[in-house]
């Protein structure tokens, strides 16, 4: 075990919001074979930057992420963030955003923004006032009395993001927030999580199916293979910020994804 | 809004004209008054009734083993609805039993419990308990499977202590079917007590509805008739006012 110092570093610019992988490893026992569900997944990341996950279905980039979340234990290896092993889910370090329909349908949206503080017992008033703070930081001022059956697809992922942010930790881990809204609605959010990332200097983990919201968003992008899982590429995402639309169209953007896809089609 | 007044006032319309139908039937004589007493007289005994300081304590009676029944059967079919929601093998071995319990007309077991209880207050919360129990324990069954997956998930994400995910999760994702449960249970319950004070009593409404059946007392059974279905509406609406408060997060 890490001392307890290592929790909350003495230093936070130093190693706060810093993961590191090492060496981890997931076997499912099956009845007739074992499946290796990652095998060997080494990786490290820097704090502040945004990496994207990508792969084939079945190559565990959400196992990974689940990880990283304390959500789920790795059979081998060790993940590390801010300078101290995961060994279940930890609030202080970790903010988790899941794929839609993670918010409670019987609570507000400033309720839900407000529930991780209210499984800590915080106070009604500074609960209230984080969560305000929260939802302006989403873009959602105003929206914090409506229930989620009276938000948008795009709205409710926002609430999502501002409950993950809520506590203020240094990560946060984005399971493929995105995936069940609409073409438009996702490039709006594309840019809505730069702009909130660039506020926060969060580092931001996400795993995604898009290609192009991969290049679009990331700082590094890591390509997984499936069967065993496997880290089989990790790129730099050199284009400059802020992104823009027409930077889709460019032959940088084309290159990286089409570096991206050769890796995938080989592995599907 | 014009929508629901409409409609409100076509819901209106139709239990006047019944009322109004069965008024005339009986004072055309089309059907003999002394078959069915006329609207209008029913009311007036009725009211009459109520006044009656030996119907209230029938009422009352059947208040009690009514409530009894209730406060025995949910919560204990609730818990082994949950064992039965949560644990697979429990499961598995339960719940075509369950079903087949389930599908067995209740009444036929009404003379046993007499030979048990005896004619009393036990024989009739026994068997409000025993017709009661069965579709506490499926609904609490759906309701718990009616918890998402990802709602839980969230919560141990954030740190949630067990006791913290049944009141934050469970508990609230559960409401909804809960609350229908609560309500279809009491019927159950309401038919069970009643049917078994009219089989063999010596109080309750219930007892005094198959009285007046037996001395063709058209008015007062008729009376007692309109009594209880008000009580049975009165509580199915209250319960159902609550569940439409919070059914826009039924899955």
């Amino acid at each position: 075990m890490q001392p307890l110092a290592n929790v909350t570093p003495l230093k936070p610019a130093a190693r706060a919001g810093a993961i590191e992988v090492k060496n981890v490893g997931q076997v499912f026992r099956g009845r007739s074979q074992d499946v290796v569900a990652l095998d060997d997944v080494s990786l490290e990341i820097k704090p502040g930057r945004f990496v994207v996950l990508v792969g084939p279905s079945g190559c565990g980039k959400s196992t990974l992420l689940m990880m990283m979340a304390g959500l789920r234990q790795q059979t081998t290896g060790t993940i590390t963030i801010s300078g101290a092993p995961i060994l279940q889910p930890d609030p202080d370090r970790v903010g988790v955003v899941f794929q839609e329909a993670s918010l409670f349908p019987w609570l507000t949206a400033e309720d839900n923004v407000e529930f991780p503080l209210a499984l800590r017992g915080v106070p009604k008033a500074e609960r209230r006032a984080k969560a305000q703070d929260a939802l302006k930081l989403v873009g959602l001022e105003g929206f914090g009395k409506r229930h989620p059956h009276e938000l948008s697809g795009g709205m409710k992922q926002r609430v999502s993001i501002a409950r993950g942010l809520v506590q203020d930790p240094p990560v946060l881990l984005m399971d493929e927030p995105f995936a069940a809204l609409d073409e438009q609605t996702r490039m709006t959010m594309g840019d809505e999580l730069l702009r909130i990332w660039a506020a926060t200097g969060k580092t931001v983990v996400f795993v995604t199916h898009s290609l192009t919201e991969a290049v679009y968003l990331a700082d590094e992008v890591i390509v997984m293979s499936a069967r065993p899982g496997r880290i089989v590429d990790h790129l730099q995402v050199q284009l400059p910020r802020p992104r823009t639309y027409e930077m889709l169209s460019g032959d940088a953007f084309g290159a990286l994804r089409d570096r991206i896809w050769r890796h995938i089609r080989k592995s599907a | 809004m014009q929508g629901t007044f409409a409609i409100n006032l076509a819901r209106i319309a139709i239990i006047v004209a019944i009322l109004a139908l069965w008024e005339v039937l009986s004072r055309t004589g089309i059907i003999n008054p002394r078959l069915l007493p006329s609207a209008s007289d029913t009311f007036v005994t009725l009211g009459d009734l109520l006044q009656r300081a030996a119907v209230q304590k029938d009422l009352m009676v059947t208040a009690a083993e009514v409530l009894a029944a209730f406060a025995m059967a949910v919560p204990f079919g609730a818990v082994i609805g949950f064992l039965v929601a949560e644990n697979r093998y429990f499961a598995d071995v339960a719940k075509p039993l369950l079903f087949f319990a389930f599908s067995i007309p209740k009444s036929i077991f009404l003379p046993m419990f007499i030979l048990v209880f005896g004619v009393g207050f036990a024989q009739k919360v026994g068997f409000g308990f025993f017709s009661t129990i069965f579709i506490v324990i499926m609904s609490t069954t759906t309701a718990v499977e009616s918890v998402k997956v990802e709602h839980l998930t969230v919560a141990r994400s954030y740190g949630a202590t067990p006791w913290q995910t049944a009141f934050r999760v469970y508990l609230p994702s559960m409401l909804p079917v809960l609350l229908e449960a609560l309500r279809i249970s009491m019927i159950f319950n309401l038919t069970g007590v009643i049917l078994a004070e009219m089989y063999a009593s010596r109080d309750g409404i219930g007892h005094q509805i198959a009285t007046w059946g037996e001395n063709f007392q058209m008015k007062q059974l008729l009376a007692g008739v309109v009594m209880v279905a008000a009580i049975a509406m009165t509580f199915n609406e209250l319960v159902r006012w609550v569940e439409a408060r919070c059914s826009h997060w039924r899955t």
